[in-house]
C-alpha cells in the first residue's frame, strides 16, 4: 500500500509540472506582449508600460518568467493585473461565493441520481426506465445557456420572484424570512442548473452499476433461498453497488472550482466561472493562469484521494 | 466452396440454416428495434440534408435567402408573420414571402440565418471530432502497439536539437548552427555504432532508456484530463484571434483523450491475438499490419465515442458563442443567434427558443444514435438491457 501511494504520489507531482507548465505557456499563445493589455488607452504611455513589464517580470526570457511566476504564486504576492488585488485573495472570496451553489448542487445530484438510477434498474425495460433514459439523455443534450433561459421564464412568470444576482438589491430592510426566502430563490435555479448534466451521467451510472450487480450469483442465491424482493434489491444487491460510488467523492472535488463559467455568468452570480470569464475578456494572466493551475491541482488532489478510497473500501484491491 | 448453405445434407436429412445476414442487413434488424437510436439517426440525416441545402441556399454573392439583410423597419417580427411590403424595397420582401422563424432585432430573417448556423454547427461538429479521432487513433495506436519500446537518451537529445536548429534558424550566426549540425551527426553516429555492438563507456549513455512510449503518452492523456475543458478551450480561444478554424481546431486538440485510451486498450488485446501474429509471421510491415488488420478491429469503440463526441463538439460551439467568443458576427450561429436574443427573452421569446431547441434536438439526435451504435457494435451489451 505505501509503494503504491508513493509511486502515485511521484507521479502526480510530475503530471503537476508539466500541467503548471501548460497552464503558463497557454496565455503565451496570444500574438502581441501581455503588457499590451490595452493600447488604447491613453494612460498607457511608454513610461507606465515599461514600469508595468518590469513589475511583472515581462522583459525576463519566458523560463524566468515561469519561474517567477510561480514563485509569487507560492508565496502569495502574485498580484491581478487588473485591479492589483491578491490573485489567491480574490480567488478565495469569490470561491466562498461559489460554494453554496456547490453545495446544494451537488446535494441535488446525489439525492437524485441514486433513487432514480436504482428505480431504473430494478424494473429495467419498463416505461419508468424508458422514461428515465430518455429523459436522462434529454438532460445531457440541453445547452446549459438555453435551459437556463427557460426556466427564468418559467419561474419569473409563474412565481412572480427575482432570480438573477445573489440577491435582490435593496431588501436590507425587509422581515428575516423574506431576506431567506430571496436568497433561497435566488440560489436555487443556478444549482439545478449546475445539477443537471451530473444527475443524467450518474444516475445512468447508478443504473448500470445495478444491473451489473443484480446479474451476479449471490443475488440469484438470495432470491433462490426465498428473501423477500426488498431485501435482496436494497441489502444484497444495492450494497455491493455502492462502492464504486464511495470513491466518487474524490472526484466532486473538482467541482469547487470549476464553477461553470456560463451559469454564472447568466444569473451575474459573482462565483469564481464568473471571475474567470472576466479574467479572460480583460487578459489578466495570473488570474487566468492561477484558475487553470488550482483546478488541475484539484482534479489530480481528487483522483488520488479516489484511488485511496478505493483501498480503504474494497478489501480485495490491495497493492 | 460454392454449395450454397440451404442444401447442406448430413445422414439424409436437410438441415435448413438460418439466412445469411450480410453485417449491414444485422445492423439494420437491430437497429429497428432500438427505437431511440433508430429516430437519433432519421433526425441526423434530417440534419445533414438541412445543412447541406442550407449551406448552398444562403451562401454566394447573392443568396437565395440573405441572412445579413437587415430590414430595420421589419425588426424583432413574430414567427410566420407576412411582410409588410409597402415598407421594403423589393429587393429586401422574403423570398419566402413569409418570415418562417421570424426576425431579429435588425429585421434579419430568423430562417436564413438558422440555415446558415446549421451548416457552421455541422462543420464544426465533424472536424473538430474529426482531428480528435486522427490524433486520438494515431497516439493511442503507437502506445498500445509500439508501447514497451524504449526511449533512448540519444533520441531525446536529438528532438531537442533539432527543435534548437529550427527555432533558432534565422536568429544564430551560421557557425552555431555547423557546430548544431556537426553534434547532430557525432550523435546519430554514435547511437548507430551502438546499436551495432555493445560497448562500454561515455557514448553507451546515449543508448539509456528513459521511459516507454507508452508512459509517455499515458502521461501525457492524464495531463490533458486535468485541464477543466471548457475553460482552457475558452481561454485559448479568447486569446487567439477569433475565426472558426481555430474553434475546430482546439476544440479537437482538447477532446482525443477518450479516442486515445479506447485505441490503446483495443490494440493491447488485438496485439496479442493469433491474426496479428500470423500476419507478423507473413512478413507484413507493421504499418500494415496496424492499419489493414488492426485499426479495422479497434474502431467500432472509437465510432460511438466520436458519435457522441460530435453531440458534445456542438454545445462547446454554441456555449462558446453564446459568450461571445465563438465564430465572429457576421456568421450566424445557432449559439449567437440565441446570445443576441437574450436580451429580448420576454418580448421575443421565438429568438432564444427556436436556436435552442434546434441544438437541443440535434445533440439528443446525436447522443441517442451513438449509444444505439454502442449496443448493436457491442453484442456483449445486447443480452443485459
Amino acid at each position: 500500500m505505501i509503494p503504491f501511494l508513493g509511486r502515485s504520489l511521484v507521479q502526480k507531482t510530475i503530471t503537476l509540472f508539466f500541467v503548471s507548465v501548460i497552464s503558463f505557456a497557454v496565455v503565451h499563445l496570444a500574438p502581441g506582449e501581455p503588457s499590451q493589455v490595452d493600447p488604447l488607452n491613453p494612460k498607457f504611455t511608454k513610461e507606465v508600460v515599461e514600469r508595468f513589464r518590469q513589475q511583472f517580470h515581462l522583459d525576463k526570457p519566458l523560463y524566468q518568467q515561469y519561474l517567477l511566476f510561480y514563485r509569487d504564486l507560492f508565496a502569495g504576492k502574485s498580484t491581478s493585473w487588473k485591479d492589483g488585488r491578491s490573485v489567491l485573495g480574490k480567488i478565495c472570496d469569490r470561491f466562498i461565493n461559489s460554494l453554496p451553489l456547490f453545495i446544494v448542487g451537488t446535494l441535488i445530484t446525489w439525492t437524485l441520481s441514486f433513487p432514480v438510477g436504482i428505480q431504473a434498474a430494478i424494473k429495467r425495460g419498463g416505461k419508468y426506465d424508458r422514461t428515465t433514459t430518455f429523459l436522462a439523455y434529454l438532460l445531457i443534450s440541453i445547452p446549459g445557456f438555453f435551459f437556463a433561459y427557460v426556466l427564468i421564464i418559467f419561474v419569473v412568470s409563474t412565481f412572480q420572484v427575482p432570480v438573477i444576482g445573489m440577491t435582490t438589491f435593496g431588501l436590507s430592510g425587509a422581515g428575516y424570512l423574506t431576506r431567506i426566502m430571496d436568497r433561497v430563490w435566488h440560489l436555487l435555479l443556478p444549482s439545478i442548473l449546475g445539477a443537471t448534466a451530473g444527475i443524467a451521467v450518474l444516475s445512468r451510472y447508478v443504473r448500470n452499476q445495478m444491473l451489473e450487480v443484480e446479474g451476479q450469483d449471490y443475488v440469484r442465491t438470495a432470491r433462490a433461498k426465498g428473501l423477500p424482493e426488498e431485501q435482496v434489491h436494497y441489502k444484497h444487491a444495492l450494497r455491493n453497488a455502492l462502492l464504486p460510488f464511495v470513491t466518487m467523492f474524490g472526484l466532486v472535488l473538482p467541482g469547487l472550482i470549476g464553477g461553470s463559467v456560463i451559469i454564472e455568468s447568466i444569473f451575474s452570480w459573482p462565483g469564481i466561472g464568473r471571475m474567470a470569464y472576466e479574467a479572460i475578456l480583460a487578459r489578466d494572466y495570473p488570474v487566468i493562469i492561477t484558475v487553470n493551475f488550482i483546478s488541475a491541482i484539484l482534479v489530480l488532489v481528487g483522483t488520488f484521494l479516489s484511488d485511496l478510497l478505493y483501498m480503504v473500501v474494497d478489501p480485495r484491491i490491495k497493492i | 466452396m460454392q454449395d450454397s448453405a440451404s442444401e447442406h445434407t448430413m445422414s439424409g436429412e436437410t438441415f435448413e440454416l438460418p439466412p445469411q445476414q450480410t453485417r449491414l442487413e444485422e445492423f439494420w434488424v437491430q437497429l429497428r428495434k432500438n427505437r431511440l437510436a433508430l429516430a437519433g439517426m432519421v433526425i441526423f440525416g434530417f440534419f445533414l440534408v438541412v445543412a447541406v441545402v442550407g449551406m448552398l441556399l444562403t451562401s454566394g454573392t447573392s443568396p437565395f435567402l440573405d441572412p445579413s439583410l437587415v430590414r430595420l423597419q421589419e425588426k424583432l417580427r413574430p414567427p410566420l408573420s407576412g411582410p409588410n411590403l409597402e415598407s421594403l424595397l423589393p429587393e429586401e420582401v422574403p423570398p419566402l414571402g413569409v418570415y418562417l422563424l421570424g426576425t431579429d432585432e435588425l429585421g434579419r430573417d430568423v430562417f436564413a440565418r438558422m440555415l446558415q448556423g446549421a451548416w457552421v454547427s455541422l462543420t464544426v461538429g465533424f472536424v473538430a471530432v474529426g482531428i480528435a479521432v486522427v490524433i486520438g487513433v494515431f497516439l493511442g495506436g503507437l502506445s498500445g502497439y509500439y508501447g514497451q519500446n524504449p526511449i533512448r537518451l540519444g533520441q531525446v537529445l536529438l528532438l531537442f536539437l533539432a527543435i534548437w536548429m529550427v527555432v533558432g534558424w534565422s536568429r544564430l550566426s551560421s557557425l552555431y548552427l555547423v557546430i548544431l549540425g556537426v553534434v547532430v551527426m557525432i550523435v546519430l553516429m554514435a547511437m548507430l555504432l551502438q546499436g551495432r555492438e555493445r560497448s562500454r563507456g561515455l557514448l553507451s549513455l546515449l543508448n539509456a532508456q528513459l521511459l516507454s512510449v507508452d508512459a509517455l503518452i499515458t502521461g501525457l492523456i492524464d495531463i490533458m484530463l486535468c485541464f477543466p475543458s471548457f475553460f482552457l478551450i475558452l481561454t485559448v480561444v479568447a486569446l487567439l484571434p477569433a475565426s472558426i478554424y481555430n474553434i475546430m481546431i482546439i476544440i479537437g486538440l482538447t477532446s482525443w483523450m477518450g479516442a486515445a485510451r479506447f485505441v490503446r486498450a483495443e490494440f493491447l488485446s488485438l496485439r496479442e491475438q493469433d491474426f496479428v501474429t500470423a500476419a507478423r509471421a507473413l512478413g507484413v510491415s507493421d504499418w500494415r499490419v496496424i492499419f489493414r488488420h488492426m485499426v479495422p478491429n479497434a474502431i467500432a469503440p472509437v465510432l460511438v465515442s466520436a458519435t457522441i463526441g460530435i453531440a458534445g463538439a456542438i454545445l462547446t460551439e454554441a456555449g462558446l458563442s453564446f459568450l461571445g467568443f465563438g465564430v465572429p458576427p457576421p456568421h450566424a450561429t445557432w449559439g449567437n443567434i440565441l446570445s443576441d436574443g437574450k436580451n429580448y427573452l420576454f418580448d421575443a421569446p421565438w429568438l432564444t427558443i427556436i436556436p435552442g431547441l434546434a441544438i437541443l434536438v440535434v445533440v439528443l439526435s446525436f447522443n441517442l444514435f451513438g449509444e444505439g451504435l454502442r449496443d448493436i457494435l457491442n453484442p456483449k451489451l445486447r443480452e443485459r438491457h
